[in-house]
């Protein structure tokens, strides 16, 4: 290879070299914002296709009596807990209340209703000041043992409560799963505890479209 | 000469960053970092402490309890997903948090950690609570946690 040739090649590449830096940058934009729009939507939870509205329950609030069809046209969270747990209820009611925040004013079409697994500890009075402190639109109900099972049963959430030596007493383990019901009343997204509240937000503004 | 100077300043500022989450408390090689817990309302009888213990000394320690005065009582608690998608939650097996000579343990949400009941204090977004770690070895270290979300 001659020294001119050399020169020729070198100077060609340099002026490519904005146009095929161009070209990348452009490449990369449509990557980043165009093809994510392209793909069908990733729920964080799982979808179920529920052919069947879940069957209605109605437990007692602070407030009276709470069915859940009182909420159809809204999307309803539903999550069964306790007062007495200290790390995952209360990082799921904080994660919704900040998921909630992202919604801003869609917000007021979902409704998150906490239903006690603890009837023994949880009176309806204590219970809303516990959810309340996370979100003053939260509700909180609870009933007898057998009308929370019955209310529990078909969202496949269990629970149960064991003794533990020490200043606890007893310790319920529970399905701490949020439940998302749709407007129609139909249950269609189940999303799993340390979801996170940027992945809860996405969801839910999804579902509200 | 002045990308010399930007490095030094970033190894200054990693180095003032080290030590100052070093400085939350620690004895014998044992270094308590991340103390907090989750904001929680006044009728909740339970609150929740999270945080990262690292053994930078040659010895295997454990955690064995904690005290604080916000507790009735502190308990060493964990949080785990049975085989059936359940939380559930129980006091640590054997009672002890083994931190091994060059290990860390942490105690995050969803994990392990020192689960207080009966709460004596508000557990109110900012409020700095006194803990006092009991080791096997180093016996008690002292701490601050602080309440804040995460």
């Amino acid at each position: 290879m001659t020294d001119t040739q050399e020169t020729v090649r070198s100077s060609s590449v340099g002026r490519l070299l904005p146009t095929v830096l161009a070209i990348t940058v452009v490449l990369a934009l449509f990557a980043w914002l165009v093809l994510p729009r392209l793909r069908p939507y990733q729920f964080n939870g799982t979808v179920l296709q529920s052919a069947m509205p879940v069957p209605d329950f109605t437990l007692t609030s602070a407030d009276g009596p709470v069915s859940l069809s009182d909420f159809r046209g809204k999307l309803v969270v539903l999550y069964f807990g306790y007062t007495f747990c200290p790390d995952v209820c209360p990082t799921t009611l904080s994660d919704v209340n900040k998921a909630l925040a992202q919604l801003g004013n869609e917000a007021e079409d979902v409704q998150m209703i906490m239903v006690s697994v603890d009837p023994a500890r949880d009176d309806p009075a204590k219970l809303a000041d516990y959810v309340q402190f996370f979100n003053p639109t939260y509700v909180g109900v609870t009933g007898t043992d057998d009308e929370v099972r019955s209310a529990a049963t078909p969202f496949g959430i269990w629970y149960e409560a064991h003794a533990e030596e020490g200043a606890s007493g007893y310790l319920v383990d529970h399905v701490a799963t949020l439940n998302v019901i749709d407007r129609e009343g139909h249950l269609k997204l189940v999303i799993g505890p340390g979801t996170g509240a940027d992945a809860i937000a996405a969801d839910l503004e999804y579902m509200l479209r | 000469m002045k990308r010399t100077t930007t490095h030094w300043a970033l190894a200054g500022l990693a180095i003032l960053m080290a030590t100052s989450t070093m400085s939350c408390g620690g004895d014998a090689g044992l270094e308590i970092s991340d103390a907090w817990g989750l904001p929680s309302p006044s009728v909740a009888t339970t609150g929740a402490f999270f945080l990262t213990i690292t053994n930078n000394g040659a010895e295997d320690d454990a955690l064995i309890g904690a005290t604080s005065p916000a507790c009735g009582a502190a308990e060493l608690h964990e949080s785990s997903m049975d085989d059936q998608g359940a939380m559930t939650m129980q006091p640590v097996a054997g009672g002890r948090i083994a931190v091994p000579a060059g290990e860390t343990a942490v105690l995050e949400q969803g994990g392990l950690h020192v689960m207080c009941i009966n709460k004596l204090e508000e557990f109110t977004e900012g409020a700095q609570l006194d803990l006092t770690l009991q080791f096997e070895k180093a016996g008690d270290i002292p701490l601050t946690v602080e309440i804040r979300e995460r």
